[in-house]
């Protein structure tokens, strides 16, 4: 019983810990409709940003976070307008071109923090790095809780400023359709460098968090894309409620088969069911956009 | 006419250079060669499905991995078959399974389809993986043979025969007007009688059984594979990518984008391979593609670009009402 | 949106420069460097210099070239009383078996090397294997790890390194016996990824011989979270947990275990614990973790060219600004055996193909003293051609260095044993 308590808060932080990188995601792709390779890799700048930060200014992991939505918002939202540009560009398959852009970007990212900053693999200490709490049977690791409610935070957020500021009901109208919304005067263009800065901020506070729960280096970002894209669509590309829950979901699967089947099977039990909702439930498990 | 005599009398040097080709080059550049053609033969193969079809498959490594994994159990002990009884084999498996796979998940549209192939993909990696048959993540040895020539000529036949069939069928037969039609508009074809179901899982599946086929040569030509070099996610990226800078939809667009893309890489490593930075490079460079030559470098030389498609997408998309097209 | 005009402009001007790049491109090949005068050997390193496996990548690289940098220095390789200089040529594989074959052919036939150095993987090294046996170049292995490189009898390829399963079961045997109370339960967490999962199956069967109870034995798939393995563990409560992975698991196993609050008695890791970077990542945290060291800075061996091993860990210092971990050694060591075996071949550079055939059959008869210990190849077995003479230190991190424990002969400092908790 007390395995059992424990797997399943396991898979719940789990779950919440993945959300941190897929809530961003589903915003991009729910306005912006593009598929972007390069979340991976926003997750890993992140990462490495905390690590230098608390490296050469002897800061704490939690400090970089501000920094983190600060600086890459401001690079996401110079990059916003070009990815606009080539998702509504005049080829045959645009979403398509855009994906590539994305994983052409990731690619450069790559090489780039390779090149840059070596292959050493760091970790981000933080206040409550390692910190736990006994609640009597079953151990809290408190910087994953932590990693859960900023995920829960940031859909939250999300949810007052989409349904609640004028803002947010352009956002959902260009959402909605681009035409309409820029037939009453939204600006297309500069709300989609917002969209995609609001992500690249979020996305890289996320990879704070995971430099601080895992550790970084410059390969593991793919495994990062891996799990936004199938979180995802589990949930219904574009969803943001939906990605939380969706993360949850995979989460305590994955906790459950390890501890009960065996952890070598953990990874084809996700992917197994990933494959089965798509089948049964064919636009993921909310069946609605953002 | 003039044209067409003079690209025919291109295509015929360029076989005849390929087939005296090992006379010309070292065994390394002949390596090379064998690699570009393989690159060539499965750019083409993904192409079939989502260039023709419209259908992006994130899973095509798997079908590769199916070929070269029945090939290597099938020549290993204890059966020990020859190669060339082992492609037909791979071509069985691996029709077998894409028509399990693709029946059910060729209902799903952009980018959930792209998912769920990826997802099977992965579910077969780590099947691959765990199970004992196929020496889990240790990977398979098969039995060496090493004349180099012999596998730049099967790659060269697979290749050539690839390019034949995709032509035949995509560019001069009714089948491949029906794949077309269903790629610009789905319901639209559907309602002109096309069985929509059965040609896309006829498409997907005659790219899968490609991609098997070269997965066979690869196995017997580097004579080690494991779960990672045959099933990996990063050989699916590569098709795309240079189906993308090739020219999605043509047909000679794979065969610019699979060997330039192997042969640019193989260069950058060759001269920078000490170092990262060519990765950074090949990244950037996709980058410039994509904002520079978006219909690739086939709409390059194509009279008029492939932007006919999206017009005409929009305005079937109009007559039905559905604003934002493209994606969904 | 772009103008037509514009548009056509620009296509015009990017379709010229593209064919520009490639005509270079196509070019490049053709521009051959202009031979050295003097005569040199050259030796070809295949490795991984991108990819999942880079780091060890490096490590192996490096090591080759400490071995190239201190020859050179001395005026070059010694036959028949003349020196040659020696000449690298790189290779990366790209963390992928068949670009290392690639990378093999490159070497043998565009450089017309006269030996290889081998890859990190053990994956690469099979995969270049049947090229060394197609064109008869011997290829010397510093860092290959997995039994499964000399099951199918390379003839010519020869390992360093012993094969991690001689390695894994006889430094847990070592644990044990050093252990006080003796521990009794052993848990075995490994990454399901190649060298990985031999470590840990080194581990699993070691276990038996060294009469420890094996309450848990965990394949994790790489990308997978390792909260669930960990909390299962840990409600088993093994003296030991064995760990068998690269060096980013590594981090991850120890950074869950503390955020769950969980610390076996003994925590041994093979390969990984060794790289500075390890104890850099977890700074307080690392101390205790227990490693397999096949050679240390510490071990009382040395030669004519790098001295004593202490004298060897100061030169690679200097390169790197870090300890050198024992497939670096492994890999300056490899050249060493290279030096040895064509001196007694007594065949000067460019070799022959029938002389870099007795180049292999010299490299069979090594048998050297160097500054990582003695050099001999198994004849037969399941071992044959791999270097199984090392005999594997037990290491432990306390207070941020790596010191031996155990075997007692080479024992620098006592074995902290239970691990305190955590708080």
């Amino acid at each position: 019983m007390d395995l059992f308590l424990q797997t399943l808060l396991n898979g719940l932080l789990i779950g919440g810990v993945i959300a941190t990188f897929t809530i961003g995601f589903q915003l991009t792709f729910g306005v912006l409709h593009v598929i972007d390779f390069a979340v991976g890799g926003w997750v890993v700048l992140g990462g490495y940003l905390a690590y230098y930060m608390a490296a050469e200014l002897g800061l704490d992991g939690f400090l970089a976070i501000p920094v983190a939505f600060v600086l890459f918002g401001v690079i996401g939202y110079l990059i916003g307008p070009v990815l606009y540009n080539v998702r509504n560009s005049r080829t045959a398959r645009p979403e398509l071109m855009a994906l590539a852009l994305t994983f052409g970007l990731f690619t450069l990212l790559r090489g780039g923090m390779l090149t840059a900053w070596g292959f050493n693999t760091h970790s981000v200490p933080t206040a409550l790095s390692g910190e736990s709490l006994s609640i009597g049977p079953v151990i809290v690791p408190l910087i994953r809780v932590a990693a859960a409610a900023f995920a829960v935070a940031i859909a939250g957020g999300l949810f007052v400023f989409l349904y609640r500021t004028r803002y947010g009901l352009a956002i959902r109208a260009t959402a909605e359709s681009r035409q309409n919304a820029a037939l009453m005067g939204v600006n297309i263009h500069r709300l989609s460098a917002n969209v995609y800065g609001l992500y690249a901020g979020i996305t890289a506070m996320a990879g704070v968090l995971m430099g601080a729960i895992y550790s970084v280096n410059p390969e593991v970002g793919l495994r990062y894309t891996l799990f936004a894209f199938f979180v995802a669509v589990l949930a219904g590309l574009g969803s943001v409620g939906g990605a939380l829950v969706a993360a949850l979901l995979l989460g305590v699967i994955e906790a459950f088969v390890s501890t009960y089947v065996g952890s070598s099977y953990s990874l084809l039990a996700i992917f197994a069911t990933l494959f089965l909702v798509l089948l049964v439930s064919p636009r993921g498990i909310l069946q609605r956009g953002l | 006419m003039k044209s067409r005599l003079a690209s025919l009398v291109l295509l015929i040097a360029a076989i005849v250079v390929l087939a005296l080709l090992p006379a010309l080059v070292n065994n390394y550049w002949l390596r090379i060669a064998t690699g570009a053609l393989m690159w060539a033969g499965l750019a083409c193969s993904w192409n079939m499905l989502g260039g023709y079809a419209g259908y992006i498959n994130f899973g095509q490594s798997a079908f590769f991995g199916l070929g070269a994994y029945t090939s290597a159990l099938l020549m290993g002990d204890p059966l020990g078959l020859p190669f060339f009884a082992t492609i037909p084999a791979g071509i069985v498996v691996t029709a077998i399974f894409a028509i399990i796979i693709g029946a059910p998940t060729l209902r799903l549209r952009g980018a959930y389809f792209a998912i769920a192939t990826w997802a099977f993909a992965e579910v077969l990696t780590q099947f691959v993986n765990v199970v004992g048959f196929t020496g889990g993540i240790g990977g398979l040895n098969l039995p060496p043979f090493l004349d180099e020539r012999f596998f730049y000529f099967t790659m060269f036949a697979a290749a050539v025969l690839t390019y034949l069939v995709t032509w035949a069928l995509f560019e001069r037969s009714r089948f491949g007007l029906k794949v077309k039609a269903l790629r610009d508009h789905e319901p639209a074809a559907e309602a002109m009688g096309i069985n929509t179901a059965l040609v896309k899982l006829q498409t997907f599946v005659l790219s899968a059984v490609t991609a098997s086929v070269f997965g066979s040569i690869f196995a017997y030509w580097v004579t080690f594979i494991n779960p990672k070099s045959v099933f990996g996610g990063d050989i699916t990226d590569q098709m795309v990518v240079m189906v993308l800078l090739g020219g999605l939809g043509s047909l000679w667009g794979p065969a610019i984008g699979g060997v330039g893309l192997f042969v640019i890489n193989r260069l950058l490593w060759m001269n920078w391979g000490d170092t990262a930075f060519y990765i950074a490079i090949l990244g950037a460079a996709i980058v410039l593609v994509v904002l520079f030559l978006p219909n690739g470098i086939a709409g390059l030389f194509a009279k008029r670009p492939a932007e006919s498609a999206t017009v005409l997408d929009k305005a079937v998309d109009k007559l039905v009402g559905n604003g934002e097209g493209g994606h969904s | 949106m772009f103008t037509s005009t514009r548009g056509f402009s620009r296509r015009r001007f990017l379709g010229g420069s593209a064919f520009a790049l490639a005509a270079g491109a196509l070019g490049m090949p053709f521009i051959r460097t202009a031979r050295a005068q003097v005569p040199t050997f050259k030796a070809g390193v295949i490795t991984s210099l991108s990819g999942d496996n880079i780091l060890g990548g490096n490590l192996t690289k490096r090591g080759y070239d400490l071995w190239a940098d201190a020859i050179n220095a001395k005026g070059g390789v010694e036959v028949g009383g003349d020196r040659f200089k020696v000449e690298m040529f790189y290779g990366d594989d790209q963390s992928n078996p068949a670009t290392g074959a690639d990378a093999a052919e490159r070497l043998i036939v565009q450089n017309e090397v006269d030996v290889l150095f081998g890859p990190y993987t053990s994956g690469s090294t099979i995969a270049v294997q049947p090229i060394c046996q197609k064109y008869q170049v011997p290829m010397i292995s510093g860092s290959a790890e997995s039994p499964n490189v000399w099951k199918a009898k390379p003839e010519f390829n020869f390992g360093i390194i012993p094969a991690v399963d001689t390695t894994a079961g006889k430094s847990l045997a070592v644990l044990v016996k050093i252990s006080n109370p003796t521990a009794k339960t052993i848990a075995v967490i490994s990454v399901n990824e190649p060298f990985s999962k031999e470590t840990g199956e080194g581990f699993r069967d070691g276990a038996k011989k060294a009469g420890l109870d094996l309450v848990a034995y965990e394949l994790v798939p790489a990308e997978g979270d390792l909260t669930p393995v960990i909390s299962k563990i840990a409600a088993l409560k093994p003296d030991i947990v064995a760990v068998g992975g690269h060096e980013e698991p590594l981090i991850n196993v120890v950074k869950t275990s503390k955020s769950l609050d969980f610390r076996p008695k003994a925590l041994i890791m093979h390969y990984g614990v060794t790289d500075p970077a390890f104890a850099q990542a977890l700074a307080a945290d690392a101390n205790g973790t227990c490693g397999v060291a096949v050679w240390l800075p510490s071990v009382p061996y040395k030669d004519d060219l790098f001295g004593t091993a202490k004298e060897f860990a100061e030169i690679a210092k200097k390169k790197s600004g870090h300890e050198p971990d024992y497939t670096e050694a492994a890999c300056a060591a490899s050249g060493l055996v290279f030096g040895d075996a064509i001196k007694r071949l007594g065949k000067k550079p460019a070799l022959k193909p029938e002389n870099r055939v007795a180049l292999k059959d010299a490299i069979a008869e090594t048998d050297i003293h160097t500054f990582y210990g003695p050099i001999k190849f198994e004849k037969d077995g399941n071992h044959y051609h791999d270097n199984i003479q090392p005999v594997p230190v037990l290491i432990q991190i306390q207070d941020g260095k790596t010191v031996a424990v155990g075997p007692k002969d080479a024992a620098a400092a006592a074995l902290t044993y239970p691990l305190p908790t955590w708080k």
